[in-house]
């Protein structure tokens, strides 16, 4: 040491868990154990790579990522090489340049050259790095390439071009690492090697829209998506999907005014960068051009479209009316797992501060003993369990990329995934839980009360967190904020218990109640069938938003034009509360103002004050300085209730 | 020096190939003398001691290797590389036909060093019978007590599973050795982590040759210091020399290390047959890179050929008279790379194809001048950039076969046959 | 087509041998392969579901592997070594030999269905006898196109009295110990004269591949 110290070598730096790496020249200092790949990424360097994937593990196939590394005799994958201590990598030098075009050459032997029908061409890795380190030109003497048949369909959804394949794994890979289910395999060896499935049977996988994104070419492409369009030519707005409550991020590509495809928009947090099928596949419902697109007004003889303005003054009277006359608890409000956090805020606070009825719901059952110790496991969360206890399918039926998340727990952190009936005996849960710490309980909502006998039982194994999968994009928003009979806002107590959705519309059809405020579309209500025809029939107002033309906007007295997900901003909250910004992707189906600007005029019709503009951006500000705790979630954090349960 | 027989000293004796004919001879006596005169360390010390090399290819210290299992890591275990399929190689064919039990004795010793409950004998596909003869001693030995639970009152258990591999040289590469052997596809696994930490179900595992693990029971009776002294100061012991090709006597020969390469051809095997001269020698399989006929007083010694710009490799020696054709050779070799490449990285993959369609018709006199030139550049675009060394090596003997014979290459450009053949005929006629 | 309960017996008792029972795909293939004769999807699941793997992983094994077939073979497997070694000392000639007296070329099926014969460059390991074939995996070393013919006409004879059995037959074994000298024996073989390249060799380069696995690519 001191024979160091003599020689001036500098002292050492302290050991922050960084190691100090040179690449082309550049000096960082990363954490230990990133690989050189990420490392140049940091420093704005790009390494060129086909099998490495950020959420596989390495496995240096493609060879296209080789750099040169001083001290060691041969060229080195970024890709899988940690950065070590004092390394000085180089990717600037002729000889990985030349590598590069190596590889390349090889890589284009057996590549067709078909990027103008390809639908990868313009996002294709092959591509791209052809053009910018290729080598021009094929020495290769024989022209004539392997053939395979082009386009096989593996399934509904997904077809495979085997001559277009790199085999850089990835699709392998995302089988074995991410879904576990082995669906494409390598077969065969050598030049011969070819991806494919077990007897060329179909995909049955509810992941495979994935598996186009983490081809890094044109050989595993959609069904949906062929022929459609190049990217160049796609609109694009982050988004929120909208099939589950799990609240996948995704990109809304669309072109001519048509959603095109849904992409994986990565949130480590939540998707992880996958999508199940459900939600991919759900795009073009949004093109459905079957919509309500005027404001409309009824009375018993006569239906008029009006404008907005009307249609706002007609239900501010209206309403008032059957207040006046019947009292404010003849009115039911209903919003809907559709709706946005802002929308429902304001839905809320119109029924329990401007009306003043205690008859507020989202949907038709109860949520007794709700509490917000069903919220508290984070997803990412999942990963920090060392036993899972899965109740009943249906959590991984409703938000299904829940399933990839419990894999990746078992498979990385080898945690025990314990999937039991809904049903499950008490103490058969605690029996297979025995011997873990950290227990996560995950259950869909039809299954609270069961959920919360086991979670009390587990509590004598170890510490338990709930997961509860919530409905619709934004059920969970709904519970939040308070759109229950028996809940208020941030799981205040209310002074006065309402009815449900059931016994309001109940109540309507009974003519016990008279008047309805109700944001749609409402898939909850509309499982009422018959019930939701005769309540709305029978009332004598309804104020209604919907988006397309049903029982509801068929007899609703004052009807105005719904905006779908993808045509109005806000935000939704997924089933950890987590708070994220939804985005118009595409034009409005209707010229009418989104339903936070009607509503906040609506109230003001009613005599609030001050509630400002309604611009879905100035309604969430007002959300957030109500309530602190979606203040401090910001836009994709996770609004956290601590209040205990309440009746 | 000459020929020293340590191993195959007692091949032929009569019976040899059973319990009762190995035992005659003087067998499982190592193993009862491991047990009596040495703990696993002290018998990792003493295989230290002796210097031998690994005989499977990379001629790595074995007990160095040895030395690298975490401590306190169980459990651990061993595999036997008996899937020699580099080609020109058959001494652990021979090594196994021969005397079964030698293997098996030595494989015991290196599981008590080890301390090995599980040990495997991974022996390829192809060598069905010599399966079946080690399935067969194998039970034989378990019968005696050498093999199982306590073994000869030692406390030392271990059993012994002879795995047969089917059709696939990577599985001799020792990552590829353990997925086969875990019932993955044969491919070689990313490195670190080493076998030797995370190996055969992620534990610390070793991988030796045969003929690495046959020398153990003479290591252990005769003493490392005495192993240390036979042979060179690199190269310690014997070697079984597989030679083949244009040569009077082909076969298997035990050398002491440092003997003449030209001893081996001209006294054991007979010299080059029919009365021809030599023109070229391959000395390591089908790896290495061509030597020449002035590479014949080299030593049988690791080092020394590897100077020369060769490697002894698996002790492959393949010999070549005046009427071969280097591109000939060079073609078999390529196609044997292509269809051995595991397919799983891009330059092995597609580079073996990429050269064998080019030696084809390099061979077939169809080839041009810049389809030679463009071989040389593919070779570089793949050397050193391959996942494994089994792409690596697809294109050593090519280059050095095109930088001994350049001309020879050349003359097969636009000559529209193989002219080396096509002068070999005339001279027949 | 179901496993005979033998077989299913060696796979289960294999598969409990290893510490991991995957480890016995290899060993479960071969037992398979002995039984069948071929690898088919079925036996694959079957196996799949023994070892508690999924089937496409046994196939990703299966077809790694040269050893496997997928394609039934004829009752006797010949294969002939044509690496550095037994070029050297005439394997082409005995290609060349089997190719006119089997009358179908590497890799099929003679009409009668007794042969599957077929060229490999992965070497077997017989360079000391070379040239060097397998015929149901036995060696035979030191060919000549008589001693190929003497080989074959045995096994002819032995087919037409009794059903020989398919290849990896448990019950041939020792009868080549002789013919496996301890070194490999001596000896120049009469193929020595390299030939004139066959006729194929200067048409245009063919090289042998193995055929893409047909099915969804072939179609
Ligand atoms: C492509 C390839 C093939 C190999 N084949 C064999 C083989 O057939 N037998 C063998 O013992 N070693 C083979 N090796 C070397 C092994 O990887 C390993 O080094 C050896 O088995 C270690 O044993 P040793 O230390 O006793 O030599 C091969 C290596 C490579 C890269
Ligand atoms: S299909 Fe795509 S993802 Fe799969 S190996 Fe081929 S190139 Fe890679
Ligand atoms: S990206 Fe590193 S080897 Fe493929």
């Amino acid at each position: 040491m001191t024979a160091v110290a003599e020689t001036g070598t500098p002292p050492e730096q302290p050991d922050d868990g960084r190691v100090g790496i040179s690449i082309d020249g550049r000096e960082l200092r990363v954490p230990k154990g990133t690989l050189v790949l990420d490392a140049a990424t940091e420093a704005g360097i790009h390494i060129p790579i086909y099998c490495a994937h950020p959420k596989m593990d390495p496995v240096a196939v493609c060879r296209m990522c080789l750099v040169n590394i001083e001290k060691f005799p041969k060229p080195q994958p970024a890709c899988a090489t940690v950065a070590g201590d004092g390394m000085v990598v180089r990717t600037d030098l002729p000889e990985v340049t030349k590598l590069r075009e190596g590889m390349l050459e090889f890589l284009l032997l057996n590549h067709p050259l078909d990027c103008p029908v390809c639908d990868r061409g313009g996002e294709c890795d092959l591509q791209d790095f052809t053009f910018r380190y290729g080598p021009g030109i094929s020495r290769f003497p024989i022209t004539e390439k392997v053939h395979f048949k082009k386009a096989l369909p593996l399934s509904e959804h997904i077809e495979l071009d085997q001559e277009r394949c790199i085999l850089c794994w990835r699709c392998v890979r995302y089988y074995d690492e991410i879904t576990g289910e082995k669906e494409i395999v390598l077969q065969q060896r050598g030049v011969d090697t070819l991806v494919a499935t077990f007897d060329d049977r179909q995909l049955e996988s509810k992941f495979q829209g994935n598996l186009p994104e983490v081809c890094p070419v044109g050989a595993l492409t959609h069904r949906k998506y062929r022929f459609v369009s190049r990217p160049w030519d796609l609109q694009r707005t982050a988004s929120v999907c909208p099939e589950c409550s799990y609240g996948c991020n995704i990109n809304v590509d669309s072109r001519d005014f048509e959603v095109r495809r849904f992409a994986s928009r990565d949130n480590p947090l939540v998707d992880d960068m996958w999508l199940c099928d459900r939600g991919r596949y759900s795009f073009d419902r949004w093109n459905s051009s079957e919509r309500v697109r005027r404001p409309v007004v009824r009375s018993d003889d006569e239906s008029r479209d009006v404008s907005v303005a009307e249609a706002i003054t007609q239900a501010a009277r209206r309403l008032r009316e059957i207040a006046d006359e019947y009292g404010a608890a003849s009115i039911g409000v209903l919003g809907s797992s559709t709706s946005t956090n802002e929308e429902l805020f304001l839905l809320e606070r119109i029924a329990r501060q401007v009306i003043g009825t205690p008859h507020v719901d989202h949907q038709l059952e109860p949520f007794e003993e709700l509490s917000a110790a069903e919220h508290e496991l984070g997803i990412a969360e999942i990963e920090d369990c060392d036993a899972l206890v899965v109740l009943g399918a249906e959590p991984e039926e409703q938000a299904p990329v829940l399933t990839l998340r419990l894999y990746k727990a078992e498979r990385k952190k080898g945690a025990q995934v314990i999937r039991m009936s809904g049903d499950v005996a008490v103490a058969e849960a605690v029996a297979a839980a025995s011997g873990s710490t950290r227990i996560g309980l995950i259950a869909d909502e039809t299954n609270r009360a069961h959920a919360a006998e086991v979670a009390a039982a587990l509590g004598a194994v170890g510490s338990v967190r709930r997961l509860t999968i919530t409905r619709g994009i934004n059920g969970r928003g709904a519970k939040d904020l308070g759109l229950l009979p028996n809940v208020g806002p941030a799981y205040a107590s209310v002074s006065e218990r309402g009815k449900n959705g059931r016994q309001i519309l109940e109540g309507l059809a009974a003519g016990e109640m008279r008047g309805l405020l109700m944001l749609g579309p409402n898939p909850a209500l509309e499982a009422a069938g018959d019930l939701l025809e005769r309540a709305v029939r029978k009332a004598a107002c309804v104020v209604a938003f919907d988006t397309r033309p049903g029982v509801v906007s068929r007899y609703a007295t004052v009807l105005f034009p719904g905006h779908a997900v993808f045509e109005k901003t806000g935000s939704v909250t997924n089933v950890e509360g987590r708070v994220q910004r939804i985005r118009a992707g595409l034009p409005p189906a209707s010229a009418t103002p989104v339903e936070t600007r009607v509503l906040t005029r609506l109230a003001g019709e009613l005599g609030a004050v001050g509630w400002g503009s309604g611009d879905p951006l100035a309604v969430n500000r007002l959300l957030r300085d109500e309530f602190p705790a979606y203040g401090r979630a910001g836009n994709g954090g996770r609004a956290v209730f601590t209040a205990e349960a309440v009746a | 020096m000459a020929e020293y027989k340590l191993l195959t000293k007692d091949f032929g004796a009569v019976g040899l190939q059973t319990l009762k004919g190995y035992e005659r001879v003087g067998g499982y006596q190592g193993l009862r003398d491991a047990f009596a005169k040495f703990t696993p360390e002290a018998l990792v010390a003493e295989v230290k001691t002796s210097n031998i090399r690994g005989r499977g290819g990379a001629g790595f210290p074995t007990g160095m290797k040895w030395s690298f299992l975490p401590k306190d890591v169980f459990p651990r275990y061993l595999c036997c590389n008996a899937d020699e399929s580099e080609p020109g190689c058959f001494k652990d064919r021979y090594l196994i036909d021969e005397s079964p039990h030698q293997l098996i004795e030595g494989l015991l010793i290196a599981s008590y060093a080890l301390q090995v409950n599980i040990s495997f004998i991974y022996i390829r596909g192809e060598y069905h019978d010599q399966r079946l003869l080690l399935e067969r001693a194998v039970e034989e030995a378990r019968a005696a007590g050498y093999i199982g639970r306590n073994i000869l009152g030692s406390g030392f258990d271990c059993d012994v599973i002879v795995h047969g591999g089917a059709g696939a040289y990577i599985c001799g590469e020792e990552t590829a050795l353990i997925e086969s052997l875990e019932g993955l596809r044969g491919q070689p696994r990313l490195k670190p982590p080493f076998p030797a930490v995370k190996g055969l179900y992620g534990q610390p595992t070793v991988v030796n040759n045969v003929e690495t693990l046959c020398n153990m029971p003479h290591i252990v009776q005769r003493g490392g210091a005495w192993f240390k002294a036979l042979g060179t100061e690199k190269s310690a012991g014997t070697r079984v020399f597989c030679c083949s090709g244009h040569i009077k006597r082909p076969g298997n020969y035990e050398m002491q290390l440092g003997t003449p390469i030209r001893e081996l051809l001209e006294e054991e095997c007979g010299g080059i047959w029919q009365g021809r001269s030599l023109k070229a020698f391959q000395p390591g399989g089908g790896s290495m890179q061509v030597l020449l006929p002035q590479h014949l007083d080299l030593p049988l010694d690791m080092n020394a050929v590897q100077e020369a710009g060769s490697s002894l490799g698996a002790g492959a020696m393949i010999f070549m008279d005046e009427t071969t054709c280097l591109v000939d050779v060079s073609m078999r070799l390529v196609d044997f790379y292509r269809h051995e490449s595991c397919g799983k990285c891009v330059p092995c993959r597609e580079g073996t194809y990429f050269e064998s369609e080019l030696m084809h018709r390099l061979e077939a006199g169809l080839a041009t001048r810049a389809e030679l030139a463009s071989l040389a550049d593919i070779c570089s675009n793949m050397d050193g950039r391959c996942f494994c060394p089994l792409g690596d090596t697809a294109t050593w003997f090519v280059m050095s076969a095109y930088k001994a014979f350049g001309d020879e290459f050349e003359a097969h450009c636009g000559a529209g046959r193989c002219p080396v053949r096509a002068q070999a005929t005339a001279l027949v006629a | 087509m179901t496993l005979q309960v033998e077989t299913r017996t060696a796979i289960e008792r294999a598969r409990d041998r290893y510490p991991v029972a995957r480890s016995a795909i290899l060993p479960a293939l071969w037992a398979v392969q002995h039984e069948q004769g071929l690898i088919t999807p079925d036996a694959m699941s079957e196996i799949a579901g023994i070892l508690q793997v999924t089937p496409s992983e046994v196939e990703a094994v299966s077809t790694f592997y040269s050893m496997y077939f997928q394609h039934p073979h004829g009752r006797h497997e010949v294969i002939v070594c044509i690496n550095v070694s037994c070029a050297l000392r005439g394997a082409e000639g005995i290609v060349d030999h089997l190719e006119r007296t089997l009358g179908c070329a590497s890799g099929e099926t003679t009409a009668d269905g007794a042969f599957t014969w077929s060229s490999t460059v992965e070497c077997l390991g017989g360079c000391g006898g070379a040239p060097t074939m397998q015929v149901d995996h036995h060696f035979q070393e030191n060919l000549t196109p008589d001693r190929v013919d003497q080989i074959l006409g045995a096994l002819r004879s032995a087919g037409s009295e009794g059903e020989a059995p398919a290849s990896l037959s448990a019950a041939a074994s020792g009868q080549d110990s002789d013919e496996s000298p301890a070194q490999g024996s001596a000896g120049e073989t009469p193929l020595t004269t390299p030939k004139e390249p066959a006729p194929t060799a200067t048409s245009a380069p063919v090289v042998k591949k193995r055929p893409r696995r047909p099915g969804k690519a072939a179609q």
